[in-house]
């Protein structure tokens, strides 16, 4: 399934748990991890400054600070790295979400996984610089799916017997359904096919009667048979289902009620906005509340 | 010690010679080595008297020591009006004194001087604005550097900076098959979002030869997608080179004259190369002084004229709203105070206030923009120009002078600060991370992406 995963962490708590799925994946499929940090972010004009993700200190990088920050990041996982593990750790300087897509674009992995926002641990002033985070940037761009876990109840990467597929139909979304049939296929495990009409809040202009909402479910549910089901048939089990809410809510709601082990959504909005709203949002929020990994797919 | 192993008079010229002075960090080596390196007045004599031309004997000689250069200079103000800061002390207590001493000077003034040249003026060339007989400190700082850098005394920072643009030909290791792969990478990024978008590479009699800073390869190349996508949006027949595409010039900062030549050679090579109708330059304000205004000097060419017309970004962008090649969504204008950031080297220095006013016209709803006072040709400098935003040794005056700046922007009440050049960008972005007072910062580029009108052409499927 995967041979080659590249795992972007910031060698801190933030990445905890997503380190602990990364190893777990590398063990289980015999992949190759490819640990990559980065280990600052370039200030002071044209200068070799940079400020020290972790220490948050200004400081000047030669071969010699990178060499000691692998070093860190060796200790670091030391426990993890135990065992005979294919694995390779690699330091950069630069605006991480840029040095991870330049790192993925060398190397070609087949799945990138990312950790949760360092957002709380360090609000530093280059975020403001460049628009979106990390994990927008990267899973926008990316041309492999991209797996996130941020919370620790998601941070298990055992025996998957059931997936949630989310889609809202789009080109980007049957992409992502072509990756969930094929874990569904190889995994051997359930794959529920779901779609969350929005229902969006009470300042919207016209509130939807029951009546229309059943109208949208039924509608809804017949684009999903005619758009997956030829293809869910190769399955020993699946289901497909339309809920109505906040979509986001709602995929998190139904993926805990199917105990599903993993997410599967497309990131498919095209522009990066500014602010934290806006794009991508749903697949966003569900990153930061599923109880279980979430992969996001562009393309 | 005459020449230390790493502080010397020698150039750095390869890759390898850079790494080595890298690996000094922050050239703690390098300035201990600076205390004690000797002074070769006679090579320091022999240069004056061959570079040093009529108008800045004269200018040395007919300051009338009026003190009108005094509240221009904005380095004075912000250090509490020290007569030491008053721009014609600072060039007659240097410049002036090594020419009057005929180069007779010691180690120990070589390195007073250094500081003078680079952490008490940005040859920003406000003081020449007010000048009763036009002299203009800024470039005889410029000149000072020169003399001091062909001595060994410059900053570490800046002797690396001008040896990459002598091994690379680029302010950073970016090679030339970095930059072209990078940009393609970018448009690869991009294409999906903005079908048929290309980057074409050394296509002769373009229409645009675009140049770039390297830091936009080396860590934003985002840039140069949203250049591509700006240039496709107004239907431009523009090329890059994959040789002679970066516009910068640290070594201008540095005082490296010979490495001036080399650099803007490779950019006019290119411009000879292809035979584009004009070159535009990206966004950044020194990269312009140095490939459109100085370097015809520097290559020596009889014109006083690059090869072809070369612009600045603000110039072509100002144009392609004008005549309508680009087209702005009304509705998606800035609808906020927004301020903008003159840069001292092509608004001052080559008169492009009116471009960049009419820039703002077109992205800004009417209302919204607040100038700065004071601004246009009489602004002040960012806090961090001539090279000083990346000295480290400089580090603490660097910060003091940013100051200026920051009272410049609240007095606006502007939370949004729009900076067309990489220089400026980098001091307010440090200014905010020194001084954290709630503002944004943009380049032209992506501001104006978010409220394009695009193209049907462009507009991708789905």
């Amino acid at each position: 399934m995967f041979k080659k995963i590249l795992f972007a962490t910031s060698a801190t708590r933030a990445s905890d748990h997503a380190a602990r799925v990364a190893f777990n994946i590398a063990r289980a499929y015999h992949a190759r991890l490819d640990i990559f940090h980065v280990l600052g972010v370039p200030s002071r004009g044209y200068s070799q400054v940079v400020v020290d993700i972790k220490t948050r200190e200004r400081v000047d990088v030669d071969d010699d600070y990178m060499a000691w920050v692998q070093d860190e990041i060796t200790t670091y996982y030391a426990d993890y790295l135990k065992n005979g593990l294919d694995y390779d750790i690699h330091v950069a300087v630069g605006l991480p979400a840029r040095e991870i897509l330049r790192r993925a674009r060398e190397t070609e992995p087949d799945l990138i996984l990312l950790g949760g926002s360092t957002e709380e641990e360090h609000d530093g002033v280059y975020k403001k610089t460049v628009a979106g985070t990390t994990l927008q940037k990267v899973a926008r761009a990316a041309r492999c799916p991209v797996l996130v876990v941020t919370r620790p109840a998601a941070s298990f990467w055992g025996g998957i017997s059931s997936i949630t597929f989310g889609t809202d139909f789009s080109k980007a979304s049957d992409k992502a359904f072509e990756f969930a049939l094929k874990m569904a296929l190889t995994l051997n495990c359930e794959l529920h096919v779901f779609h969350a009409l929005a229902i969006t809040s009470l300042s919207s202009e016209r509130l939807m009667s029951q009546d229309d909402i059943e109208q949208k479910i039924r509608e809804k549910l017949r684009v999903i048979r005619a758009r997956y089901e030829p293809r869910l048939k190769t399955l020993k089990q699946y289901t497909m289902e339309v809920w109505e809410g906040i979509p986001y809510m709602e995929i998190v709601k139904y993926a805990r009620e199917t105990h599903s082990d993993l997410i599967i959504m497309a990131h498919h909005s095209r522009k990066l906005e500014t602010d934290d709203r806006a794009f991508g949002s749903n697949v966003e929020q569900v990153i930061v509340r599923a109880g279980c990994p979430v992969i996001s797919i562009n393309r | 010690m005459p020449e230390g192993t790493y502080c010397n008079k020698k150039p750095i010229n390869t890759p390898e010679e850079v790494n080595f002075l890298l690996s000094d960090s922050s050239g703690t080596k390098y300035y201990e080595e600076m205390t004690r390196l000797d002074v070769d007045t006679e090579l320091l004599v022999s240069t004056i008297e061959k570079t040093m031309k009529t108008r800045l004997k004269t200018w040395l000689e007919i300051c009338a020591h009026c003190g009108m250069c005094a509240d221009s200079c904005f380095l004075y103000q912000v250090n509490g009006k020290d007569p030491k800061q008053v721009p014609a002390y600072k060039i007659q207590s240097t410049l002036g004194e090594i020419v009057k001493r005929k180069g007779k000077v010691t180690n120990a003034f070589m390195r007073h001087a250094m500081e003078v040249a680079w952490a008490q003026c940005t040859c920003c060339n406000r003081c020449g604005m007010y000048c009763p007989h036009g002299i203009d400190t800024g470039i005889m700082f410029g000149y000072l550097r020169g003399l001091l850098y062909q001595q060994g005394f410059v900053p570490w920072e800046l002797k690396i900076g001008a040896g990459m643009h002598r091994a690379y030909r680029a302010q950073m290791d970016v090679t030339d098959a970095d930059f072209v792969e990078t940009f393609e990478w970018m448009v690869e990024e991009y294409e999906d979002d903005y079908p048929g978008l290309t980057v074409p590479v050394d296509v002769e009699d373009a229409d645009i030869f675009y140049t770039v800073n390297a830091r936009e390869v080396k860590h934003y190349p985002e840039d140069l997608a949203e250049a591509a996508v700006l240039f496709h949006a107004a239907g431009e027949n523009w090329t890059i080179a994959s040789k002679g595409w970066e516009q910068t010039s640290l070594a201008m900062f540095a005082g490296d004259w010979a490495a001036c030549k080399m650099q803007v050679e490779s950019v006019y090579g290119a411009m000879e190369r292809l035979k584009p109708k004009r070159m535009v330059g990206t966004e950044c304000g020194h990269a312009h002084r140095a490939t459109v205004i100085e370097g015809p000097y520097w290559a020596g060419r009889p014109d006083g004229r690059p090869p072809v017309e070369s612009i600045h970004y603000v110039e072509w962008l100002a144009q392609a709203l004008e005549s309508g090649k680009l087209k702005i969504d009304p509705d998606k204008r800035i609808q906020e105070p927004v301020t903008l950031q003159d840069s001292c080297n092509y608004i001052r220095n080559h008169g492009l206030k009116k471009a960049t006013r009419t820039i703002m016209q077109h992205i800004v709803a009417p209302g919204y923009f607040i100038e700065m006072s004071p601004n246009k040709e009489h602004n002040y400098c960012c806090g961090g120009g001539g090279g000083f935003n990346g000295i480290g040794v400089f580090r603490k005056q660097r910060n003091r002078a940013l100051l200026t700046k920051r009272d410049q922007i609240l007095a606006t009440g502007a939370q949004l600060v729009i900076a067309p050049c990489h220089n400026c960008w980098d001091a307010i972005r440090d200014l905010e991370e020194e001084y954290e007072i709630g503002i944004r910062w943009s380049f032209l580029k992506p501001l104006i992406i978010k409220m394009l009108v695009v193209p049907d052409h462009m507009k991708p499927e789905e």
